[in-house]
């Protein structure tokens, strides 16, 4: 017997209002090659099932007879900070989870019932994700419908062709939000069965992309060009991101790129660097993470008029 | 693109001075009353309330304050309470005797010593002269002995009528079109007629009504002229050119408005509002709602603005003036009962947009006008807005606009699902078109129906999750207080416990039975009350304009109306569903705990059983979340409840109609309901509304919505509440009020009935907590209605902030 097709799924969100036009629900598939220093989804990088720790779900071990240090056949978890609760105002004892003896088992989440402890990502079959997809098709109003998004997605490739398949069989908008950064045949699979490519672009000098995310550009610049040559349809998407890309000589030549698939290009929308994703490496691991100051509105003003020069529809958010 | 405009300066003033006016009693109306039943023992029934009624038209004290372009009110002080002894009254002798009123925690009222005096000189002689003194004379003796303090229906061995006659919606386009001049006019021939013809059999007590009819119509329109005189003497004695010529200008509105139809839009506003507190004088101020304001006052603006005679500015200062009165109405409640509408607020309701009798879109000006006055003012006076599919899209913008102002103003209510639910109570497509909404958001028709939604002397609330308990406990309350012993009274009835039941049928079929023992007698009290309200306080004030009653010549009260029905609201409907769905998640699929386990974990409020608990609100999947497994016991409780209720015959031999709103009763009620299986202790909150248990709905407002769409909501006649909760960010992107509507009108396609909005962050609620100062006029919707959060009391505010927070 075959092994059914499964998809690795790290979150799926209804009523996504940011990932493309309309009401949307975004399918968040886990794993991604890019190593990108502001990712806000870090949970999104690693393929394998990742032990998290949400702390403010955490009633405290005391609470629970210190149930996920008991289970853990590892010994990972050791007593960690103190969190006053902000409605009791009681001082609850939390955990930490020592990140390089933890091997993932997920024994202790089994009995960490406020679900402070849990596995992200699960494994989803094509009939259970659509069907659910199917369910909230009356939703997705105003030019909506469903995104695949990551990671990257197309990391997954055959369970995301099979899911886009089933979606426009069911006549529903699709769109894939994808870094570039994989294979062009992987991309002509899907081209048929995708209204919109959410495209990243992060950086023209391919040698300061390499530096900063892990690998080099050309695939991805090409295969941009080739989507928009063969007719699909993209909202590029530069995240201004402080100390890497957001000076306007980059911007310049992100321009002057866009300007040759102008055609194909759906929006620019620049997003400014937030670090509303922080929190979140907290719950996975004990790196330290980039945080800096978000780029002022006037800056973003600023690099917009550039886009505007090269008479690009571009937006800021 | 929606854009708020500026207050007037004097409209700013107003506002100011009603934020920063401490409410206080006003002893004026009660001295009038007091001393009329004093001296007139010898009347009784609807002729004792039209005359007592007539009584305060004369001689209560008709201040127009300063600034004010629409005035009127219930007595001598700004921002004051009146105070109605006929309704229930040792409550108010209790609090008054032990110093309460002044220094409870919420909702404290001034009072001065010499009012308080009187107060205490004279009240005693009302203990035995007020509703729920007088109506305890007919209760069952089963009630008494059997079904006192059951914790499911809220009648017992006395003091059950705390709530007068409110809730209704009675006819403004009568009021403002036709006047009480015609009205008294008609009832004088119908009396002649009588007289002619011989008053007979049924006639006779039609000649009563009419006589009630001609005494407060002749009395209101004396009313509106004393104001016209006072009006005339501060002009006189005005200084301000400016104000003299608009209190001149008050002066004529006065003198012709209530006796004529009105002339223009001011008249009409100043009508509205004055027939309006002519009812809260009468009848006491509970729910007593606008109706479709737009609907009957916009005709009057249009055609002023066309003939040049009023500005678009003139019109909104307008209309801020009449917001700003509705924001100074308040009236005294029970601490017990302020605790469930905190707030100084009284349900008067004020309903916008929906479709017209043809079934046309009905937006007009004064729709926006309406939602421009809550935004630019912040205010807490509830709204409510029908939608439909021709619901333009600027009025869906203005509306999200404003609820991100005032917190769950308006509330959104669906023609789509509520047309059909009056339909299904027997009203005819075009007056069902013409429904509005009473009190937090049952539906009525306004003008033509007499729907009694909540104001059934012992408020209209049942308590269905001690129903639910009941059914495990072989009829037995599962409440115990701290410290006492078990429960053996039995109650309900005899069904078993849930340790002998061996599959979810017979769990099921032991819930049923509760419901359609309780959900009747709920409905024998409250028919009790009516028969005995409907001769002591009959409202000929109210009925006057009801379509139905002139021609039928009965009162409201006595079944005149066009239409009949009678409302009621369970409370925790999420708790019934969630904790269903648990018994069978845990007891017979995954076999996690027997239902002996079960059972002894709820009898003995979790105690020893946490792991268990733990379990069960961690890891057992919950109602709420798109899943049709657990979602089916929604389907089953919402549907079993309201067949149980809607069953039920009034008195004016009406069907009863089933609702689901909780005002903040499920906090309340929650203290006096035993330990639930989704896990909940013994006195926690219940859940709010039609939503899933606090933080149970984890997957987001979409997934939240189907599950909330899976029963019939053509079966609430009485209306539903659903508190959705948006954090600001999600409403940031470019389109997202477009996008949020959008979410809403499919909610609306598939079904739903009504959603209401809160687009606020936890954070700024506990901000808000540690430094009220700072928040005095933050607005949220606290269930039913929405309050200035400042002035909520605390543990509704804790449960305001745990539900924002578990949406982050």
């Amino acid at each position: 017997m075959t092994k059914e097709l499964t998809g690795r799924i790290y979150d799926i969100q209804g009523f996504s209002v940011q990932d493309g036009p309309g009401v949307r629900t975004t399918v968040f598939l886990k794993g991604c090659p890019l190593r990108c220093p502001w990712c806000h989804s870090p949970e999104s990088q690693e393929f394998f099932k990742q032990l998290s720790y949400m702390s403010m779900r955490c009633k405290g071990v005391e609470a629970c007879d210190y149930r996920c240090i008991k289970a853990c056949p590892k010994n990972a978890i050791e007593l960690g900070d103190t969190r006053k609760d902000s409605l009791t105002g009681a001082e609850l004892q939390m955990i930490h989870v020592k990140r390089d003896v933890c091997d993932n088992c997920g024994k202790c989440t089994e009995v960490c019932y406020p679900e402070a402890l849990y596995l992200c990502g699960e494994d989803y079959t094509v009939d259970r994700l659509v069907e659910r997809l199917i369910r909230e098709k009356p939703f997705y109003k105003e030019g909506g419908g469903v995104t695949i998004s990551g990671g990257e997605c197309l990391y997954q490739p055959e369970f995301v062709l099979e899911v886009l398949k089933r979606l426009k069989e069911a006549d529903i908008n699709t769109a894939i939000d994808t870094t570039g950064y994989v294979r062009w045949e992987i991309i002509e699979s899907i081209l048929p069965y995708t209204d919109l490519f959410l495209y990243d672009l992060k950086h023209m000098d391919s040698a300061k992309h390499k530096a900063a995310v892990g690998v080099p550009n050309e695939l991805i610049l090409d295969n941009a060009l080739k989507i928009a040559e063969r007719g699909g349809k993209m909202q590029v998407r530069i995240p201004v991101i402080p100390q890497f890309n957001h000076d306007e000589e980059n911007i310049r030549k992100t321009a002057e790129f866009c300007a040759r698939i102008r055609d194909s290009i759906t929006v620019i929308q620049l997003l400014p660097y937030h670090n509303m994703g922080v929190m979140k490496y907290l719950r996975i691991s004990d790196k330290p993470v980039l945080e800096a100051v978000p780029p002022s509105d006037e800056y973003m003003e600023k690099l917009k008029k550039i886009f505007d020069e090269y008479d690009l529809p571009a937006q800021i958010h | 693109m929606y854009q708020k405009s500026p207050i007037s300066d004097r409209i700013a003033r107003i506002r100011e001075k009603c934020r920063s006016t401490a409410p206080e009693l006003d002893i004026n109306r009660y001295r009038l009353v007091t001393e009329f039943y004093m001296a007139n023992p010898q009347l009784t029934g609807i002729l004792k309330r039209a005359k007592n009624l007539r009584n305060l038209f004369e001689n209560m004290p008709t201040p127009i304050w300063e600034d004010e372009l629409i005035a009127g009110w219930q007595g001598a002080k700004f921002r004051s309470s009146a105070i109605y002894p006929e309704v229930s009254w040792t409550w108010f002798m209790e609090e008054l005797r032990s110093n309460n009123i002044r220094t409870r925690s919420v909702d404290p009222y001034l009072l001065s010593e010499e009012d308080e005096k009187y107060l205490l000189e004279t009240g005693d002689f009302w203990l035995k002269n007020n509703m729920s003194s007088i109506v305890n004379e007919y209760y069952p003796q089963v009630l008494k002995d059997t079904l006192t303090n059951s914790g499911v229906i809220p009648f017992n061995k006395s003091e059950n009528a705390p709530a007068p006659v409110g809730h209704f919606n009675a006819n403004f386009w009568n009021a403002t079109q036709k006047g009480f001049g015609a009205i008294r006019d008609e009832a004088r021939a119908k009396m002649r007629e009588l007289e002619e013809k011989g008053i007979w059999g049924e006639n006779v007590q039609k000649y009563h009504f009419y006589n009630a009819v001609e005494i407060v119509s002749e009395g209101i329109i004396i009313w509106s002229k004393r104001y016209g005189q006072e009006a005339l003497r501060q002009a006189e004695a005005c200084t301000d050119p400016q104000r003299k010529a608009e209190l001149l200008q008050m002066a004529d509105t006065f003198n012709w408005i209530m006796e004529h139809p009105c002339r223009n839009f001011r008249d009409a506003v100043q009508c509205t509002w004055l027939y309006q507190l002519a009812m809260c004088l009468d009848g006491q101020l509970h729910g007593i709602s606008f109706g479709r304001i737009d609907q009957y006052l916009g005709h009057f603006y249009m055609k002023d603005l066309e003939k040049g005679d009023i500005t678009p500015e003139e019109g909104q200062e307008l209309i801020d003036s009449f917001f700003l009165k509705l924001m100074e109405l308040n009236k005294i409640w029970s601490e017990r009962a302020t605790k469930s509408n905190p707030g100084y607020t009284c349900g008067t309701l004020t309903t916008l947009g929906g479709v017209d009798m043809w079934g046309n879109d009905a937006t007009n000006p004064v729709t926006y006008m309406c939602l421009q006055a809550s935004a630019r003012m912040s205010l807490n006076t509830p709204q409510a807005l029908r939608v439909h599919e021709g619901t333009p899209d600027e009025l869906w913008e203005a509306a999200i606009e404003t609820t991100k102002i005032c917190g769950g103003i308006p509330t959104f209510e669906s023609d789509i699902a509520i047309i059909p639910a009056m339909m299904r109570r027997g009203v005819p497509l075009e007056y069902a078109r013409n429904y509005c909404l009473i009190g937090c958001v049952e539906p009525c028709i306004g003008g033509y129906e007499w729907a009694q939604p909540g104001g059934d002397g012992s408020e209209s609330y049942i308590n269905i999750v001690n129903a639910m308990l009941m059914a495990f406990n072989n009829g037995v309350s599962t409440f115990r207080p701290e410290g006492a012993p078990l429960n053996t009274k039995v109650q309900g009835p005899q069904t078993g416990y849930l340790y002998e039941m061996n599959s979810m049928d017979e769990v099921l079929e032991a819930v049923k039975k509760q419901f359609y023992f309780w959900m009747p007698w709920h409905a024998n009290c409250t028919n009790i009350w009516e028969s005995i309200a409907a001769w002591h306080t009959a409202l000929p004030m109210v009925s006057a304009t009801m379509a139905g009653c002139m021609e039928s010549g009965k009162d409201v009260m006595w079944g005149g109306a066009m239409f009949n029905s009678t409302g009621n609201s369970c409370i925790g409907l999420g708790n019934v569903a969630e904790s269903l769905n648990v018994i069978d998640q845990v007891c017979f699929k995954k076999k996690i705990a027997t239902t002996r386990e079960m059972y002894d974990a709820l009898i003995n409020n979790w105690e020893g059983y946490e792991e268990l608990r733990q379990r069960i609100v961690g890891q057992v999947p919950h109602f709420g979340n798109a899943d049709p497994e657990c979602d089916k016991y929604m389907t089953f409780a919402a549907e079993t409840y309201a067949d149980s209720i809607n069953q039920c015959i009034g008195p004016r031999g009406n069907h009863w109609s089933a609702g689901c709103y909780p005002v903040t009763l499920n906090v309340v009620f929650g203290y006096m309901t035993g330990a639930t299986p989704d896990g909940r202790k013994q006195g926690e909150p219940l859940a709010d509304g039609i939503s899933p248990v606090q933080g149970q709905d984890k997957k987001g407002p979409i997934c939240t919505m189907q599950s909330l769409l899976t029963f019939d909501y053509t079966k609430y006649g009485n209306g539903t509440l659903c508190n959705m909760k948006f954090h600001p960010t999600s409403l940031a992107a470019k389109d997202g009020v477009k996008k949020l509507a959008a979410v809403m009108k499919s909610y609306f396609e598939q079904g739903g009935m009504e959603l209401q909005l809160n687009i606020i962050s936890g954070e700024t609620l506990r901000d808000a907590q540690k430094h009220p100062e700072n928040y005095r006029d933050l607005v949220v919707r606290v269930a039913g209605f929405s309050a200035y959060f400042v002035e909520v009391f605390k543990d509704s505010q804790d449960d305001l902030i745990r539900r924002t927070e578990m949406s982050l």
